[in-house]
């Protein structure tokens, strides 16, 4: 069997030869990788406006007229998925520049994605950008009108004017208590004029409670500290990624009545998305408008 | 004056029977008002462990009975102001017998009205946020300002009139009751010995409370209506809302009065003072908020109707002749025509003719409560099935406690309070006696007059106190 034995040098020669081959078939592929590097600010506060440069290159030469995306992952109604923030198409440096305002307090995991044209896959470039909660409120009711001297203050006037008179019955009640007490008595025989001190105290505090409470109400009309300086109440901003899973529904049947408005309409409300978004999805005062997002309710049934 | 004196001495051993007298029907009742707030209490437990599941309340019906009770319970809180605030201040002497009845269920129904909302968040110990994150653009952080205005208004506005006459049971009934008792007399009066100051103080409180209790009252259950009508929602978008609510608790609120005071004068015996013609003029104050209440509805539902766009044809239909029908047409012929009619008829202008339209009233304007909670939210905002409600065994145990507090709280003020303004009505009395200017003077406004004359040990005080009296 010593007749087949093949040499060392023949089997070296022949893998270097296969090497050479892949390498030569390969090349063309390795040479047309598309490259994605990402300026981002490292961070930004809600309502700021963000702008991500992207620069593609391919074959080590700027690449034009390809189109990305910014994208951040997100789940609503139990379902999970990327969420496209911003596009843009690279100029002739091979740069794209991609616009959003900054609505959730937190992004998560942040990509740049390769829209094409080329169909070949692009591995996205993965960042992160730390958002300072708080800020502005995005979303606010921009109509109303505004009536001299009707507004908060106002009733501020009101209610601590009736608190006044009613602490001052219930001080008027501790001087009739006063006003009882014999001193030559002997003690066990004497009453007290705790209750009414008590009453007027409870009256007292109640009326400054509620006059604190009220002053701290929270960027309205009748908030009478700064509202700029104002950060206390967490508020939702549109793209937030809670995983809201919903309560479901008793019977799907009620989603799959054939009619995709009915359907739409069904998992709209089933899954809340009304509370923020008001009755037509077209915008209310948590929440801004979906129809861009979910086109239409039909839409929205076949994407849930 | 002998004779006044006797009637005095006989209308204090009457106010305090039921303080010195316990019967075994008095335990009785006692023990089967708290079986009642025990399965409530039990009920609300399992609410507590596994949320408002329990209830039949869900995302398109998210409020029912409960808030039900909550509206029908501050309804009749009413009475106390509208029978001793208003009447104070217009000086109508026949109130005096009943001011202090109606000031309790003010107190006592505000109390259980209050917990209601309580028990209708499926999360009740976030209650703190109201105070930590309120936000004043909300009509239940309204609602939330205008009872605890209202509620200690009306504790000071029952405890104030009521000093001297505790200072009487400190003075006649320490020594007959234990130690508990007697603490709470000597406490709660204050020092009273009936000194032309102090009565000069009482009046002023007393005064402050009569005129500022009446416009809270009026907020409140307008802030209540609110929590609807601020809601673009049809059969809740209506601006007739905060009168309808307001009347209705008024109306409510006199029945409830009338039934109580039916009881008390059948058990204590009562008649001398709890006589026919108060019933009768509460009967005539129930017709008049009857008619008013007809007024009201047709005003709001003939304007709704002649419009009717299209959401509004399925909250018709639902009210006027499907499934709330039999609801609404007894709420309006039963509850609303009928205490009209009763009073209308002579031969029913009675005492049972009065607590029978009371009945009514109470049926209808619970019922009237409910259907406006349901059937609001029951109108479809989108396509789909109108989603149905009926409350649970839970919700009924609960409502029942909720009943039950109600009674417990009055079974137990009426052992230890004095259930009748005293020195009122024996001023009134009095000026029966001594003629017409008299009474003229004695009556004044302030409410707080000759309260001296009826502490025991100073009888000296008698022509100081009418000297001074406001």
């Amino acid at each position: 069997m010593s007749h087949l034995r093949v040499p060392l040098g023949t089997w070296i020669r022949t893998l270097l030869i296969a090497i050479a081959a892949v390498v030569m078939t390969a090349a063309p592929v390795f040479a047309a990788e598309i490259e994605i590097a990402v300026g981002a600010p490292e961070r930004v506060s809600v309502g700021q406006d963000v702008e991500i440069k992207a620069l593609l290159h391919q074959d080590g030469a700027p690449l034009e007229g390809a189109e990305v995306a910014v994208t951040y992952q997100a789940a609503i109604a139990g379902e999970s998925g990327r969420v496209e923030l911003a596009t843009a198409v690279t100029d002739a440096t091979g740069t794209a520049i991609m616009s959003f305002q900054q609505r959730a307090d937190e992004n998560g995991e942040m990509q740049v994605v390769y829209l094409g044209p080329d169909d070949d896959p692009v591995k996205p470039h993965t960042f992160t950008i730390a958002v300072e909660a708080g800020g502005e409120q995005l979303y606010q009711q921009q109509t109303g009108v505004r009536i001299p001297f009707v507004n908060g203050t106002l009733l501020i006037v009101v209610i601590s004017g009736v608190w006044f008179l009613i602490a001052l019955a219930a001080i008027y009640l501790v001087r009739v208590g006063m006003a009882g007490r014999i001193t030559d008595r002997p003690s066990s025989e004497d009453g007290s004029i705790w209750i009414s001190v008590a009453l007027a105290a409870a009256a007292i505090v109640t009326a400054v409670g509620m006059v604190i409470v009220f002053v701290r109400a929270p960027v309205s009309n009748t908030h009478i500290t700064d509202p700029d300086g104002y950060d206390r109440t967490i508020v939702n901003y549109l793209d937030v990624s809670y995983p809201y899973e919903g309560f479901g529904l008793d019977d799907d049947s009620d989603a799959r009545t054939g009619d995709p408005l009915v359907d739409g309409s069904v998992l709209y409300f089933q899954y809340a998305c009304a509370a923020c978004h008001g009755l037509t999805g077209q915008g209310a005062v948590v929440g801004g408008a979906l129809v861009d997002e979910i086109g239409s309710l039909s839409s929205f049934a076949d994407d849930v | 004056m002998d004779t006044l004196t006797n009637w005095r001495e006989r209308l204090i051993s009457k106010t305090s029977r039921p303080t010195l007298v316990t019967t075994y029907r008095y335990w009785l009742w006692l023990a089967l008002l708290t079986v009642v707030l025990i399965n409530g209490m039990y009920q609300y437990s399992t609410q507590w462990r596994n949320g408002l599941y329990v209830t039949d309340m869900r995302d398109r019906i998210s409020w029912g009975l409960y808030i039900t009770a909550f509206v029908f319970f501050i309804g009749i809180s009413h009475a106390g102001t509208l029978i001793s605030a208003i009447l104070r201040a217009s000086k109508a002497s026949w109130r005096a017998p009943i001011t202090r009845i109606a000031e309790f269920i003010t107190a006592v129904a505000l109390i259980v009205g209050a917990s209601f909302v309580l028990i209708d968040m499926g999360r009740p110990e976030r209650i703190l946020n109201v105070y930590l994150f309120g936000r004043w653009q909300s009509p239940i952080m309204w609602d939330v300002m205008a009872i605890t205005t209202y509620l200690t208004a009306s504790i000071i506005y029952l405890y104030a009139p009521m000093i001297p006459d505790l200072a009487l049971y400190r003075d006649r009934l320490s020594k007959k009751v234990g130690t508990v008792r007697a603490f709470l007399y000597r406490t709660l009066a204050l020092d009273w010995r009936g000194t032309p100051s102090q009565l000069k103080l009482l009046g002023k409180a007393i005064t402050i409370m009569m005129l500022i209790i009446i416009p809270i009252a009026v907020s409140v259950h307008t802030v209540v209506s609110w929590i609807f009508s601020m809601t673009l929602r049809v059969g809740w978008n209506s601006s007739i809302f905060g009168v309808l609510f307001v009347a209705g608790a008024i109306f409510s609120g006199v029945a409830t009065l009338i039934l109580v005071m039916a009881i008390l004068r059948r058990i204590y015996q009562w008649e001398e003072y709890l006589t026919e013609k108060h019933f009768v003029y509460l009967g005539y104050l129930l017709a008049a908020f009857g008619a008013f209440m007809i007024y009201v509805n047709i005003n709001e539902y003939l304007t709704e109707g002649f419009k009717l766009e299209e959401a509004g044809e399925f909250a018709f239909r639902q009210l006027f002749i499907e499934d709330f029908a039999v609801m609404f047409w007894f709420y309006i012929i039963g509850g609303l025509l009928g205490p009209v009619v009763l009073m209308l008829i002579p031969k029913t202008r009675t005492i049972g003719g009065v607590v029978a339209a009371a009945i009514l009233v109470d049926i209808a304007m619970f019922l009237e409560r409910y259907f406006i909670v349901v059937t609001g939210l029951r109108v479809p905002l989108m396509p789909y099935e109108p989603a149905s409600y009926a409350p649970t065994f839970a919700e009924w145990s609960i409502f029942a406690a909720g009943i039950a507090l109600f009674c417990l709280l009055i079974t137990i003020a009426i052992k230890i309070f004095p259930m009748f303004a005293v020195w009122e009505m024996t001023e009134e009395h009095e000026a029966v006696f001594a003629g017409a200017d008299r009474a003229q003077e004695s009556m004044a406004t302030s409410g707080a007059p000759n309260a001296a004359a009826f502490i025991d040990g100073a009888p000296d005080q008698r022509q100081r106190t009418e000297g001074d009296a406001p």
